[in-house]
């Protein structure tokens, strides 16, 4: 049956316009390629913990290698890209860092003279960052002098440990920056979900149901609302009819049997990979490079958040394995433009715990000699007792770096895998340079006696970005400021690939706010909204 | 790689496998400052079987790695076996150190008690509100750009 609304993809941001569209009695149809999770299929309680999470909870697509996951080819990636495939997307493994873009993020173009504007501003989005906030629980300290007022998260911070504790004095000395972190992580019991246990395994799925995910925060209502979910369904092309209108989609089951959903608006919510794919893969007569990409900007400005890792050691058992992941503090310190610095725009730092000890005790965290008697030495003087500043900096929008068809490539159902070329930039390197040795001080001061950096990580592409970019421009962008395609006036894009610029921080709670602000345009211009005959 | 794989199959039942893999371990993580052999553990006996039971996938790499390593010149040996293949490399030690570090004895001895809930207690005062830590971010005032006064492009 024809659907008002086709969704692809269950993840963060097809969750929350799921959920608004079907509340307002449109008839919704998701297409995901993968399926439902329960709480107890996660690694977290059992002692083998460390060994599952490097694999059947993995968080690149490529190690997990599941039937429903697509492999990439990044043998010209710098960075690897990670995402989870399933009910609630990527949003199984993310740690719940749920921070908003600050207001200069919108305007980069204007005051540095790089880049784009994006053509909505903070603002904009702030009442949809609010119910975004309440939707998906966040758990944070009202009053950031980081971010305009009001800054109100609705629930109350999560504990941010002894570590932490230490780093907020450190800052307070030294008259920098630092936040509790507002985590997208319950600190109560509420909306009949519970409240965080600490167990401190985020990044491998959360056995509580504590962090937010659209399995449990969205998808749950749209479906007494009677949106249909269909798992197991791998899209392959979006149909676009004669009259330039898309009609639906086509897909693949497990089975191999393929099937069409027609719908008269099709919202790509695949992520930023996912979705330049399916666009990709969708040329035809009439768009031979792809669907809506007149501009030639689809699957380019590919931005994924270089990240380094300074970790500081501390004399004192801090048992920093232990407590939710996402961030104890964070630091704006060195997020704005400073033209006395050799790089535009900066970056974020969130502090978070350092794992167990199959992750101490391995040469990414022990160096490659920790062995023989020494091992144990290392093992005492670590585990537990670091904590780590995660550093992400603005990703500026390069169109080399981007997401094409890789010629041999192809996944579970036979259907082109994606080639991800990415280059990280001088001004990230440089932006980089400079945090981390801000970082080593700020650990110094708090009184490690050691300071560890993992520069440039390569399993850091957790942010996807950039890839269909929203203007006001049809030849400079593929989307407008409501995520509507410039060429396909009934085809949305509402996950991270309409980014203009990456900002510094994490991308969810302005993705998941986006995606809120499309889902209430289309609400309220259903009537106006050309449909296919 | 399923667990009825041949391959898993051969090496769980691959005694001498087993012994140079216990040798290798050893040299690895030898008993010193209070803790046990790797050996004396179990990483590859019983630890070993616990490991491969969640990592079935590790099996194959495990034997091409064991069957180039040598134990009595294990640091060289390992540096070799990374450059030549990572995936063996990174296999070998994840066996090892996965089947020591989830001994109960081993945890016990170095204070890790596992992934365990604790409760949340959002009613008590965090320490970094009573020890005054809050008012003076709030007294240097707004830490972000504003741009209210920009003419966006
Ligand atoms: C390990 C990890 C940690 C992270 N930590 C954080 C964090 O702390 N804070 C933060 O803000 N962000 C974090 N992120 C990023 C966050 O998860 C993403 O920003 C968010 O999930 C993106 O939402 P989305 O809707 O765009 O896509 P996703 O949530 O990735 O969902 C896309 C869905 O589309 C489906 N799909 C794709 N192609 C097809 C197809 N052809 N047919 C059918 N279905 C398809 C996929 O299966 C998937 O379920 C993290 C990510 C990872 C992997
Ligand atoms: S620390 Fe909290 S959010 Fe993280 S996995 Fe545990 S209960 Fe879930």
């Amino acid at each position: 049956m024809k659907a008002d609304v086709l969704i692809v993809g269950a993840g963060a941001s097809g969750g929350v316009v799921a959920r608004r569209l079907a509340a307002a009695g449109f008839d919704v149809v998701c297409l995901e390629q993968g399926g439902w999770h329960d709480l107890d299929e996660f690694p977290a309680p059992r002692p083998e913990f460390e060994l599952m999470a490097r694999k059947q909870w993995a968080h690149s697509p490529n190690d997990r290698a599941l039937p429903e996951d697509y492999p990439l080819n990044e043998d010209d990636s710098d960075i690897a890209t990670l995402m989870f495939n399933g009910v609630g997307g990527s949003l199984i493994l993310y740690a719940g860092d749920w921070s908003r873009l600050h207001p200069s993020d919108f305007c980069v173009r204007s005051q540095d003279g790089i880049a784009d504007d994006w053509p909505i501003s903070y603002e904009d989005l702030r009442p949809y960052y609010e119910q975004t906030d309440v939707e998906f629980g966040a758990a944070g300290l009202g009053g950031d002098p980081a971010y305009p007022a009001p800054f109100e998260p609705p629930y109350p911070p999560l504990p941010i440990g002894a570590g932490a504790l230490r780093v907020a004095r450190a800052h307070t000395r030294l008259g920098w920056h630092w936040w509790p972190g507002t985590n997208s992580v319950l600190s109560v019991n509420a909306g009949g979900r519970r409240a965080c246990a600490q167990w401190g395994t985020c990044l491998w799925g959360c056995p509580e149901g504590a962090k937010a995910s659209t399995d449990h925060t969205h998808w749950p209502q749209a479906i007494r609302d009677g949106a249909k979910l269909i798992t197991g369904a791998r899209v392959s092309r979006v149909l676009v009819g004669p009259g330039g209108l898309a009609t639906g989609a086509q897909y693949v089951t497990e089975d191999g049997a393929e099937h069409v959903q027609e719908a008269d608006v099709v919202i790509m919510a695949a992520n930023a990979i996912g979705t330049a794919r399916l666009l990709l893969l969708s040329a035809g007569p009439g768009h031979a490079d792809g669907l809506c990409n007149a501009s030639g900007l689809v699957g380019r400005r590919l931005m994924v958040h270089p990240f380094a890792n300074v970790m500081g050691l501390f004399d004192e058992q801090l048992r920093t394995w232990q407590g939710h992941i996402g961030s104890k503090i964070v630091s704006y310190e060195f997020y704005e433009t400073d033209e006395r610095r050799d790089f535009v725009r900066g970056a974020k730092w969130s502090l978070a715990p350092t794992g167990g000890p199959i992750n101490a005790a391995l040469p990414t965290r022990a160096g490659g000699s920790t062995w023989g008697p020494d091992h144990h030495l290392h093992m005492r003087s670590y585990l537990g007792r670091g904590v780590s500043w995660g550093i992400f900096g603005e990703d500026l929008p390069d169109p080399e770096n981007r997401v094409t068809l890789d010629a041999e490539l192809t996944d579970s159902s036979g259907i082109p895998a994606p080639k991800i070329t990415y280059r990280v930039g001088d001004n990230s390197r440089r932006c980089l340079d400079f945090q981390i040795e801000r970082a080593k001080e700020s650990l110094l001061e708090a009184g490690a006696y050691a300071v560890e950096e993992e520069r440039l990580m390569r399993h850091s592409g957790w942010h996807l970005i950039g890839t269909a970019m929203m203007g006001t421009d049809p030849e400079r962008s593929v989307v407008d400021g409501y995520g509507r395609a410039h060429e396909i006036e009934n085809l949305y894009i509402v996950d991270g690939s309409v980014f203009p610029t990456s900002g510094g921080v994490n991308p969810t709670s302005t993705i998941a706010a986006f995606a809120a602000r499309t889902a209430d345009h289309l609400i309220a211009t259903r009537n106006g909204q050309r449909v296919p005959a | 790689m399923s667990a009825s794989d041949p391959t898993l199959g051969a090496v769980v039942a691959d005694d001498e496998l087993r012994d140079r893999l216990r040798r290798f371990a050893d040299a690895l993580i030898p008993a010193a400052h209070g803790m046990p052999a790797a050996g004396d553990v179990g990483v590859a006996d019983g630890q070993l079987d616990k490991v491969l039971a969640v990592r079935p996938d590790l099996a194959e790499p495990l034997a091409r790695a064991v069957a180039d390593v040598d134990p009595a010149d294990h640091l060289t040996s390992l540096a070799r076996l990374r450059d030549r293949d990572r995936e063996a490399h990174d296999a070998l030690l994840l066996v090892v150190v996965g089947g020591y570090y989830i001994d109960p004895d081993v945890r016990r001895r170095i204070g890790y008690d596992g992934q365990q809930p604790v409760e949340v207690r959002p009613e008590i005062i965090p320490n970094y509100v009573e020890e005054g830590l809050i008012e003076p971010l709030l007294a240097r005032g707004p830490v972000y750009r504003a741009v209210d006064d920009i003419e966006r492009r």
